[in-house]
């Protein structure tokens, strides 16, 4: 796992939070996680393709992703319904491809699969036991994660 | 005011809070030019009325009629819109036009998509939620980026 992908998905992450959310983000410690990763309640799965191989998860609290849609929409949300999750994943979506045009500065040609959005409790999302690595990010309203299954083709 | 469906609420003694007001409009996404400004501002308006419509806690049958309204109102003023935009990008000679065109027309056949399947028999709440919430973040993202650029070339004195 190169520190290209996670600088081009943590750029990404920034600016798109930036601009869409008003929210600054900030980065913890990477951990490597082996074959299961521990979830929060609204995830995103993001294929990708081409020169990289692999998948993104990004893992969102309830309470996070309801904030993250009321910036947006300036409406209250009580629950996570097909409207916010819907949002969140478009979000998520957008991060996906503005890391794969930081990605092509890394000469890596790569493009996104359309999200799956996974809502609901469990306890752990098997990735085939391939490893991946996880950035803790930080913001006001509350914490999430990005975790990186990634393989050169 | 009418054609929001707000009356038909009234007769249905449901208060609909905040009809007609911008709740999803923020001034940082100003570009600086008047018409294009104003424009987005109604889209924005009328995008958010759609929205506050569709999450109602209102039976999806009875809201049903509002929503196909408040959807044609707000689609009809995204083409509107968009050839405005065009028409002003060209007037100023901006050099990304093409590029600009090319999303826009990616946009509109995004909704086509949808208005495809909502002919079809597909007008279900789930798939009207998540098109509502597409439109949502695909056009926060163009007028809060892309559109920027048009404000900026203006700025550094591009013709006008």
């Amino acid at each position: 796992m190169k520190a290209e992908y996670v600088n081009a998905f943590y750029k990404a992450t920034q600016d798109v939070f930036n601009l869409m959310l008003d929210l600054d983000v900030e980065k913890g410690e990477l951990e490597v996680i082996e074959g299961m990763i521990s979830g929060k309640n609204a995830n995103v799965l993001l294929g990708v393709t081409g020169d990289l191989k692999g998948s993104i998860l990004f893992s969102f609290t309830d309470d996070m992703t309801l904030e993250m849609v009321k910036i947006m929409s300036g409406m209250e949300m009580k629950t996570i319904d097909n409207f916010v999750s819907s949002a969140l994943g478009e979000v998520a979506n957008i991060i996906g491809g503005n890391a794969l045009t930081n990605l092509t500065t890394y000469n890596y040609i790569c493009d996104i699969v359309p999200p799956q959005i996974i809502v609901g409790e469990y306890k752990s999302i098997s990735m085939a036991n391939k490893r991946a690595l996880m950035i803790p990010l930080m913001t006001d309203i509350g914490d999430f994660n990005i975790n990186i299954f990634l393989a050169e083709n | 005011m009418t054609r929001f469906g707000v009356i038909n609420y009234m007769h249905n003694k449901i208060i609909v809070k905040k009809v007609g007001i911008n709740m999803m409009w923020k001034d940082k996404y100003k570009v600086g030019v008047q018409l294009i400004d104003e424009q987005h501002e109604e889209l924005f308006k009328r995008l958010s009325n759609f929205i506050q419509i569709v999450q109602n806690d209102i039976p999806w049958e009875e809201k049903l009629d509002n929503v196909k309204e408040t959807m044609g109102f707000m689609q009809q003023y995204v083409v509107f819109h968009f050839n405005d935009e065009e028409e002003y990008m060209e007037e100023i000679n901006y050099p990304d036009v093409k590029i600009h065109k090319d999303v826009h027309a990616d946009f509109k056949a995004g909704i086509d998509e949808y208005v495809k399947l909502f002919g079809e028999g597909g007008f279900t709440e789930e798939k009207i939620q998540e098109f509502s919430a597409k439109l949502m973040t695909w056009l926060i993202m163009h007028v809060g980026k892309m559109d920027q650029k048009v404000g900026e070339y203006v700025k550094k004195g591009g013709q006008a």
